[in-house]
């Protein structure tokens, strides 16, 4: 049901519509059971004729006194409902590169396992040995596999308080706060106020002095790798070069500023981190065509644009740097920014 | 409103719509909703309503569904602009929830200044660079006024002797006499050249504010001006209100001191009010108490026709050479019958057929400017439920309710509502005063938002090509 449906009596049998002349016309109000004791309400103007009977009427009918305000059970009726999942469809790549993981690992594994019991086959040395190789190997795998999806969670976590702040959930979202703080040290004293947040609100106010010093801090380490960037680039001799600086300063950037929010992201957390980072940088790369633009168009001159033109990408390197150490403690806030 | 003769409005339109434009292209859209109504059309309680139930959607509660159709479920968040600098009250949506949800409830007072509040819609974009592009926003500005004000509109264009020629006019005509009686014995009896003696003066606009207060509030009449001389604001009654229409031909003190009046009552209001709010706007809903219009008679019912048609005159559509150069002008407007929990579900479209022919006039002059226009039958807080009545021993369609008045239990039977402006012999069964209903049991935090009747399907046809 949705929440404009009606809940009336709309399609009730057994009345007519009033016709013709014998039809009531006019509003009015009857009193059904007793009727010298509940007046009509009183017309607008004594000049007016009175309603004449038939006109339309106003049925007080309960006897008893003072009736319960009318319930719709509005709450409920507007309860919010789960979409549905988009189910996951595997594509003919997404087929292919399940096939080739299954093979791969699959056969390896058999092969591990066949080569092990070849191994006790030759003596219990050699077998207790090649099983430990295999047992250590498999163990690092899995921990960095387990260390990778812990890392997307933790940015999944981020989005979970975001969604609760949203909602206005208070639970959820001291929940969610309660779980960053614990991992964040700026925002470790905060957690009895946390628990005791009487808000949504109450609780965003909370954490705005802690995000505010995060930020700061985020704010701190662009500038560091802007400095960096702005030299390499000045003295690097290829373009190819700078763009590689600029990445992978980018890429340690991005892991810093997670890292002051609580959040270890590992290879996977990081692309989603940079994924999520970029979003709100292309929003700003038409800023950027922008300001190059109006750059060039001041330095017409030919002199001044060999000379300005080094230190100029130089600074455009630099000023994306910082506006990238923005962008990325945004991203990885709990509370939503704005 | 606009033209030639005004650059510098002019540059502010080219300025307006460079802005609109550069906002949508980054998908940050500002709408302005004119929410237009006469006196007690229920603007406020639609205000609320509207941003009560859009906060709570945007929560994820279901109160809109046409709406969150129109948005595709893209709908991610809805938040009020935090307050800025701005010189005007905020319409406070909180208190007048907690009045409708007190005990015992309360409707909200007559509107007696301006208040805004802004709300910011956060979507999921719907093209391919979504993932990449993040969220788009659509903010929408709305203002809350006394409906009175609205009706000087009309009073923009016209000079002292030609608004009196056409209020005398209109306040001579039958309907009108029993609450003008009085004023009109006045100005009939001054005597052509009379001086502009204080005194006189203040008698004569006492018998002019008298008059029409009468008019409004006993006959049902709303279109009655000047505006503020019903509802002066929170500054009060001040000098530059104390003017009434003299008939054609009066000259002399008085009538120079009138029409000088008059003259900066209309440029304080062209200043301060309708260039600042309705000079521009993108979407507009017109808010109708079409019930109370019909239960007041057939001149209040004529009345009121005439107000809205006027008011639609006055107000810029867009559609012209100009409005196409600097980019404003109105895309869509939806007339609205407020209160339709009044009446059965039965009886509901034939409330918005009636409407379509009360606002025929606003509607055609919308149309022939471009605009896509829309009906609607809405209740902005539902107040009853649909029962069965009755009369004269035959069962008829009747909504239930709890009386304000008294808290109790009612049935109520509106009569029949014509689909079509009814015929003189309708109104021979009187006038009838629809009595208020208490609202129903409401969260007083509005967590979950207001019950309503149709809110959803307006809001989509207004603002749903937008989201």
């Amino acid at each position: 049901m949705t929440a404009s449906d009606d809940r009336g009596g709309d399609g009730r049998e057994g009345f007519d519509r009033p016709r013709g002349n014998q039809a009531p016309r006019g509003p009015r109000v009857i009193p059904e059971d007793e009727p010298a004791a509940v007046p009509p309400r009183p017309m607008p103007q004594a000049e007016r004729q009175a309603a004449p009977p038939g006109g339309p009427r106003v049925i007080l009918d309960e006897k008893a006194g003072p009736a319960p305000r009318l319930d719709f059970q509005w709450e409920q009726a507007v309860v919010p409902v789960a979409a549905p999942r988009p189910s996951v469809r595997w594509s003919g790549i997404g087929r292919a590169i399940g096939g080739l993981t299954l093979l791969g690992g699959g056969l390896a594994a058999l092969d591990a396992a066949n080569f092990v019991v070849d191994q006790f086959g030759r003596g219990a040395v050699q077998g207790w040995a090649t099983l430990g190789v295999v047992a250590g190997g498999v163990a690092l795998l899995g921990s960095g596999l387990w260390r990778e999806v812990r890392g997307l969670a933790s940015i999944r976590a981020v989005d979970r308080a975001r969604a609760a702040f949203a909602r206005g959930d208070l639970a959820a979202a001291k929940a969610e706060t309660l779980r960053w703080a614990a991992s964040v040290q700026e925002a470790a004293p905060l957690q009895p106020a946390i628990r005791g947040a009487a808000s949504i609100a109450e609780l965003g106010a909370l954490l705005q002095p802690a995000l505010a010093q995060l930020e700061a801090r985020a704010a701190t380490l662009g500038r560091n790798a802007a400095v960096q960037s702005f030299a390499v680039t000045a003295i690097s001799p290829s373009p190819g070069l700078d763009a590689l600086v600029f990445a992978w300063r980018g890429v340690r950037l991005v892991r810093q500023v997670a890292a002051l929010h609580g959040l270890r992201p590992g290879l996977a957390g990081t692309l989603a981190l940079l994924r999520r980072t970029l979003q709100d940088a292309a929003m700003v790369a038409a800023t950027d065509v922008a300001v190059d633009a109006a750059a060039r168009a001041l330095l017409s001159n030919r002199l001044l644009e060999q000379f300005a033109g080094e230190a100029a990408a130089g600074a455009v390197a630099a000023r994306r740097m910082l506006r990238l150490a923005r962008v990325a403690a945004e991203a990885c806030r709990v509370l939503p920014p704005g | 409103m606009s033209g030639l003769a005004d650059p510098f409005g002019l540059l502010r339109d080219a300025a307006y719509g460079a802005e609109r434009l550069g906002r949508s292209l980054i998908g940050q859209d500002r709408i302005r909703l004119a929410v237009t109504g006469l006196t007690r059309a229920g603007k406020t309680v639609f205000l609320t309503s509207l941003l009560a139930n859009l906060l709570a959607a945007g929560r994820g509660q279901r109160t809109l569904p046409a709406l969150e159709r129109a948005a595709g479920g893209r709908l991610r968040a809805v938040r009020p602009v935090p307050a800025g600098i701005e010189g005007l009250p905020r319409f406070d949506v909180a208190a007048h929830l907690a009045a409708l949800a007190a005990d015992p409830p309360a409707w909200p007072a007559r509107t007696e200044d301006l208040s805004t509040l802004e709300l910011t819609l956060e979507l999921d974009r719907q093209s391919m660079l979504a993932g990449l592009l993040g969220t788009r926003s659509v903010t929408l500005e709305l203002l809350d006024y006394p409906g009175e004000w609205l009706l000087d509109l009309p009073m923009l264009n016209q000079d002292f002797p030609g608004w009196s020629a056409a209020t005398l006019a209109r306040l001579r005509r039958p309907g009108h006499a029993a609450a003008m009686g009085a004023f009109l014995g006045f100005v009939d009896s001054l005597p052509p050249g009379v001086a502009a003696e204080d005194s006189l003066v203040q008698r004569g606009f006492a018998l002019y504010r008298d008059a029409l207060r009468g008019c409004r509030d006993r006959l049902g009449f709303r279109f009655l001006q000047p505006g503020r001389v019903l509802n002066p604001g929170p500054r009060g009654e001040t000098p530059l209100l104390w003017f009434f229409p003299l008939p054609p031909g009066a000259r002399g003190g008085l009538a120079g001191l009138m029409a000088e009046r008059h003259r900066a009552y209309v440029e304080a209001q062209r200043r301060e009010f309708f260039e600042p709010y309705f000079r521009r706007f993108e979407r507009q809903a017109v808010l109708v108490d079409v019930l109370g219009a019909l239960h007041a008679g057939q001149a209040a019912f004529d009345d009121t026709a005439e107000a809205l048609a006027a008011i639609a005159e006055a107000l810029r559509y867009g559609g012209g050479w100009l409005d196409w150069l600097t980019g404003v002008g109105v895309d869509r407007v939806a007339f609205v019958a407020t209160k339709a929990d009044h009446v059965p579900a039965r009886q509901r479209d034939a409330l918005s057929s009636l409407l379509g022919h009360l606002v025929a006039a606003p509607q055609r002059r919308a149309t022939g400017a471009g605009v896509t226009t829309s009906v609607h039958a809405l209740a902005a807080v539902r107040c009853t439920e649909d029962d069965v009545a009755t009369l004269d021993g035959r069962p008829v369609a009747a909504v239930r309710g709890v009386l304000l008045s008294s808290g109790r239990s009612a049935k109520v039977y509106p009569g029949e509502i014509p689909l079509r402006p009814p015929e003189p012999g309708f109104w021979d069964h009187g006038f009838f005063e629809m009595p208020e209903f208490q609202p129903p049991r409401l969260d007083r935090e509005g967590g979950a938002g207001v019950p309503h009747l149709g809110l959803d399907a307006l809001l989509a046809a207004l603002i749903g090509d937008v989201l």
